[in-house]
C-alpha cells in the first residue's frame, strides 16, 4: 500500500484547547476519500491543519511518505498539495485570467508545466464557463462559477492530493451536480482526493472511503459502499452524538 | 539632592496620570491615541491661558482644562469611532494632535506662538514658605495621582467597566445585549481626554511657563513605555512604568559626561534615539500576552494574523 | 493666481504621490500604517545628499544609488524589528513604526544637525510657460513622479511580482494556500518602499531643502492621501495625492498658510464620515 497521505494521531487547535484530538487515517493512491461528520467535529481544522494554516501540536503529517509537519503552507503545496477552502476561495479582487495566472505561474516554477496557456485545454474542458469570463472580477461572478475557479486554481499547480472544504456548499443543484463530476474526472487523472463534505449521499456516491469524525476523532473509517449502507441519521444523532456528548 | 527628588517626583506624579490616560483609553477602551502630544498642550494651555489671561485659580483652570482636552476627544472619538478599524482611529488621532500643534503655533494672539505662555502663578504660592514649597507640591501632585488611580479602579470594578470589558472580549455580543457600544468607547475616550487635560494642566503649573517644545512627539513614545513597561491589567503597573521612564530620562541626562566631542544638539539627539531603540526594545521582548490583551477581538474565533496563519492565543 | 497654485498643487502632489503610493502597498501587504514613512524619506534624503554633496556624485547616480541602499535598509529593519512582530496586531506595529520614525529622523539630526541643506544642483532659473511661473525642478518633481507611478502600474498589473502583491493584500490565507512567498512579496515590497521613498526624498530636496523634518512634514498629507485614495488602492493612492496636494496648495488662497497641513487632515476625517473605505479601495473586511 502507497498512501499519498498518512496521519498518525495529529493534535491541533486555536487558543488553548486541542480540536484534533488524535486523528490518525490514510489516504490511498488515487482514490477519492470524504469526511463527514456533525458540526464542530473538526473536519474543517483538519483541512486547514494539512494545508498549514493551523499548527500542528503532535503528530505527524506524511505525504508521500515525507513528513510535511515542519513545512509552511507554501511548502506544502510545492510538496503537491491543494487546498480549495470552503469561503473566499478566490482573489476577488483580481479578475479569473489573474486567479488563473497566480496558480499557473507557481507550477512553472514547479516544473510541472512548460509555458502554455494559463487556462489549459484540460481546464478548459472541465469548466467551460470560465472561458469567455476571463476578464470579470472573480467576486463578481455567481458562486458556482466561483467555486469552479477555485478548483481550477488548485488543479492548476497539478497536486497529488487535493484537499476540498464543502465543495458543494451553497450551490444549486447543476453547480452541484457539475462539481461532483468534475471531482470524479479529475480523481480519473491521477488525482487523489480529500474532502469534507455536508452532502453526504452526493458525496459519497462518488467516492471510495468515507471517514467519519466527531469531536476531533475519527469515529469510523470505512468504504464508501459500506457506510452508504447504514442509516446517517442514526450515525450523526446517535451513537456519534453520544461519543461527543 | 531632596529638593531634586521632590521635584522629579512631581513630575513623575503627572507623567504617570498621562499614562494612565493612555492605559485607560488604550488598555479598558482599545483606542490608540496618537494625538496625545497635541491633546498635553491643548491641556497645558488650557490651564494656562485661564489662569494668566482670565485670572482663575488653580481648581477652576484645571478644571477648565479637563473640560476642554474631555470635550475634544469626544468630540473626535463620536465622530471617527463609526469606523471601527483602530488604524484609522490611530491616524485620525495623529492628525488631530499634528492639527492642535499647528494651532498652537500659529494662533499666537491666544498662545504666544514658538514664545509660548509665561507667568503662571505657583498654585499655592502665597501661602507657602518658599523653602517648602516644593515638599508642598509634591505632596498635592501625589495626592491627585492617588485620587486618580483611586478614580479609575473605581470605574473598572463599575458596571461601566464590566460593560467596557464585555466590549472589549466580544464587541458583537455587547451589542446585541443592547449595550451602546458606540457611546461606551466615547465616554471612555473623553474621560481618559479630561485625565490628559489634567495632567497638562499640572504640568503647566509645576513649569510656570509652557511653549511648543514641550509637547513633541516624544511624549507619546514615553507615555507608551510606560504603559507597556508598566505590565498587564492594573493601573499600579502603569504607575510604576512611568516612574520607570521618568529615571530612565533623568539618567539619560548625564550622558553628556561619558560622550565627548558632541555638541548640545547631537546629544539631545541621541537621547531621543535612545528612547526609540528602548520602546523597539520593549515591545519586542516584553511578553506579547501584554499587547494582546487590548485586541478588540471575539474570544471563540481563532486569531488570524495579517499572514492568514492562525496564531496561539496566550 | 489659481492656475498658478494648481500647478504648485500639481507638484505638492505628483511628490506626495510615491510615499503614498508606498504606504499603501505596505499596508496591502503588511497590513498595519507605516508611522515612519517621513522619516524614511528623510533618511534617504541625506543619504543622496552623503553621496551627492560629500562624495561628489552626479545626483541621479546618487539617487538611484540611495534608492537601492534604502530598500536593503528596509528590508534589514523589517527582519530586526517588524517580522518578530507579525503576529502581534497592528498596534504593536503601528507604536514599533513610530519609534523606528523617532530614531531615523534623529540619526539625521545627530549627523547634519537642524540647518538646512541642499544638493549640489545648478541653481535654476524659474521660467515662463504662458501665465505660469515654474522652475526645472518642479518638471523634474512631476516627470520623475509620472515615470514612477508609470513603472509600478506595469509592475503591478501586468507582472507576477504585482500580481503576488495584489493577491496578498486581497486574501493572505488563500494567498499562502496558492504557493504565494510571503517572505519574498514583502521583500519585494520594501524594496520598492525603499525606491518611491528615495525618489520622493530627492524630490522634496531640490524643490524646498533637506532638514531633520523635511518627511514627517508630510506625514499627514500623505496619509490623507493613501485613506482618501482607499488605503490598499495603488490607483487611489495616486489620485488622492492630487488632490490633497492640489486642495492643500488652493487652501492658502483663503486660509493663513500655517495651516496647510491641516487641510489633509480635513479629508481624513471627511472620508472617515462618508466614505471610510476611500475612493477605491473596498470596505475593510478583517478576515
Amino acid at each position: 500500500m502507497n498512501p499519498v497521505l498518512e496521519l498518525s494521531e495529529l493534535r491541533a487547535g486555536y487558543g488553548t484547547g486541542d480540536i484534533l484530538k488524535g486523528v490518525s487515517l490514510y489516504v490511498e493512491r488515487g482514490k477519492i476519500v470524504t469526511i463527514i461528520g456533525p458540526n464542530g467535529s473538526g473536519k474543517s481544522t483538519l483541512l486547514k491543519t494539512l494545508i498549514g494554516l493551523v499548527p500542528v501540536r503532535e503528530g505527524d503529517i506524511l505525504l508521500n511518505g515525507q513528513s510535511i509537519r515542519a513545512f509552511g503552507a507554501t511548502r506544502r503545496v510545492r510538496a503537491g498539495l491543494a487546498y480549495v477552502p470552503q469561503e473566499y476561495n478566490v482573489f476577488a479582487n483580481m479578475t479569473v485570467l489573474e486567479n488563473l495566472q497566480i496558480s499557473h505561474e507557481f507550477a512553472a516554477r514547479k516544473g510541472h508545466r512548460p509555458a502554455g496557456n494559463v487556462l489549459s485545454d484540460e481546464l478548459r474542458e472541465l469548466f467551460p464557463e470560465l472561458a469567455g469570463k476571463l476578464a470579470t472580477r472573480a467576486g463578481n461572478l455567481s458562486g458556482g462559477q466561483r467555486q469552479m475557479l477555485a478548483f481550477a486554481c488548485a488543479l492548476s499547480v497539478r497536486p497529488d492530493l487535493l484537499i476540498l472544504d464543502e465543495p458543494s456548499a451553497g450551490l444549486s443543484p447543476k453547480y452541484m451536480a457539475d462539481i461532483f463530476k468534475s471531482v470524479e474526472r479529475v480523481n480519473k487523472t491521477g488525482v487523489s482526493v480529500l474532502m469534507v463534505e455536508q452532502n453526504a449521499v452526493e458525496a459519497l456516491a462518488i467516492s471510495d472511503q468515507c471517514i467519519v469524525m466527531a469531536n476531533g476523532r475519527v469515529r469510523l473509517d470505512a468504504t464508501a459502499r459500506q457506510v452508504e449502507q447504514m442509516d446517517l441519521h442514526e450515525l450523526y444523532l446517535g451513537p456519534l452524538a453520544e461519543q461527543a456528548a | 539632592m531632596i529638593s531634586y527628588l521632590l521635584l522629579m517626583g512631581t513630575i513623575a506624579c503627572f507623567s504617570a496620570i498621562l499614562a494612565l490616560a493612555l492605559n485607560f483609553q488604550w488598555g479598558l477602551g482599545g483606542m490608540v491615541n496618537f494625538g496625545l502630544a497635541g491633546f498635553y498642550s491643548l491641556g497645558a494651555y488650557s490651564a494656562a491661558l485661564l489662569a494668566v489671561k482670565a485670572g482663575a485659580n488653580v481648581f477652576v483652570a484645571t478644571a477648565g482644562a479637563m473640560l476642554v482636552v474631555g470635550a475634544i476627544c469626544g468630540i473626535v472619538a463620536l465622530v471617527t469611532l463609526r469606523v471601527a478599524e483602530e488604524d484609522y482611529f490611530a491616524i485620525v488621532t495623529l492628525g488631530v494632535g499634528e492639527m492642535l500643534r499647528l494651532v498652537v503655533l500659529n494662533e499666537d494672539w491666544l498662545t504666544g506662538g514658538a514664545l509660548g505662555v509665561t507667568g503662571i502663578p505657583r498654585p499655592f504660592g502665597p501661602s507657602v514658605a518658599s523653602a517648602s514649597y516644593p515638599i508642598v507640591q509634591f505632596g498635592v501632585a501625589a495626592l491627585v495621582l492617588l485620587a486618580t488611580f483611586l478614580f479609575l479602579n473605581v470605574i473598572a470594578r463599575s458596571p461601566f467597566g464590566r460593560v467596557m470589558r464585555a466590549i472589549r472580549e466580544d464587541e458583537i455580543v455587547a451589542a446585541t445585549l443592547g449595550k451602546n457600544v458606540l457611546w461606551a468607547r466615547v465616554r471612555i475616550f473623553a474621560i481618559g481626554g479630561a485625565l490628559i487635560g489634567l495632567a497638562g494642566g499640572m504640568h503647566a503649573y509645576y513649569y510656570q511657563y509652557i511653549d511648543p517644545t514641550q509637547f513633541t512627539n516624544i511624549l507619546i513614545a514615553y507615555a507608551f513605555m510606560a504603559v507597556i513597561a508598566g505590565g498587564r491589567g492594573a493601573h499600579a503597573g502603569t504607575v510604576w512604568g512611568a516612574v520607570f521612564v521618568i529615571v530612565l530620562l533623568e539618567g539619560s541626562r548625564f550622558l553628556k559626561d561619558f560622550i565627548p566631542g558632541v555638541n548640545a544638539d547631537q546629544l539631545a539627539a541621541l537621547r531621543i534615539i535612545l528612547i526609540g531603540i528602548g520602546l523597539l526594545l520593549l515591545l519586542l521582548f516584553r511578553p506579547q500576552g501584554f499587547l494582546r490583551e487590548y485586541r478588540l477581538r471575539t474570544r471563540p474565533e481563532p486569531k488570524v494574523n495579517a499572514a492568514g496563519m492562525v496564531t496561539a492565543d496566550r | 493666481m489659481i492656475t498658478q497654485t494648481l500647478f504648485n498643487g500639481l507638484v505638492t502632489g505628483a511628490i506626495i504621490s510615491l510615499p503614498a503610493l508606498a504606504i499603501t502597498l505596505l499596508f496591502g501587504v503588511l497590513k498595519f500604517p507605516n508611522f515612519a514613512v517621513g522619516s524614511i524619506v528623510t533618511v534617504a534624503a541625506y543619504a543622496v545628499f552623503a553621496l551627492n554633496v560629500q562624495l561628489g556624485w552626479p545626483l541621479l547616480v546618487a539617487a538611484v544609488v540611495a534608492a537601492a541602499l534604502c530598500g536593503a535598509f528596509l528590508i534589514l529593519v523589517d527582519s530586526v524589528i517588524f517580522r518578530p512582530m507579525r503576529d502581534s496586531g497592528s498596534i504593536t506595529l503601528m507604536v514599533a513604526s513610530l519609534g523606528l520614525g523617532l530614531i531615523l529622523e534623529n540619526l539625521a539630526r545627530f549627523f547634519y544637525g537642524n540647518a538646512a541643506r541642499s544638493f549640489d544642483l545648478e541653481l535654476s532659473m524659474p521660467f515662463r510657460v504662458g501665465a505660469l511661473r515654474m522652475n526645472s525642478e518642479q518638471l523634474v518633481a512631476i516627470g520623475m513622479s509620472a515615470l514612477l507611478m508609470l513603472a509600478m502600474y506595469v509592475l503591478l498589473m501586468r507582472m507576477p511580482m504585482g500580481r503576488k502583491m495584489r493577491a496578498i493584500a486581497d486574501n493572505p490565507s488563500l494567498a499562502l494556500v496558492r504557493g504565494i512567498d510571503r517572505a519574498q512579496v514583502i521583500r519585494w515590497t520594501w524594496m520598492i518602499n525603499g525606491t518611491l521613498l528615495a525618489g520622493a526624498g530627492v524630490l522634496i530636496g531640490m524643490d524646498r531643502a533637506l532638514e531633520p523634518l523635511m518627511g514627517t512634514n508630510y506625514l499627514i498629507a500623505i496619509f490623507a492621501a493613501a485613506i482618501l485614495g482607499g488605503l490598499g488602492s495603488p490607483l487611489g493612492a495616486f489620485v488622492g495625492a492630487l488632490i490633497v496636494g492640489t486642495s492643500s496648495e488652493l487652501s492658502t488662497l483663503v486660509l493663513p498658510p500655517g495651516y496647510r497641513t491641516g487641510v489633509p487632515l480635513c479629508f481624513i476625517a471627511a472620508i472617515l464620515i462618508w466614505r471610510p473605505q476611500g475612493l477605491f479601495g473596498r470596505p475593510l473586511i478583517r478576515r
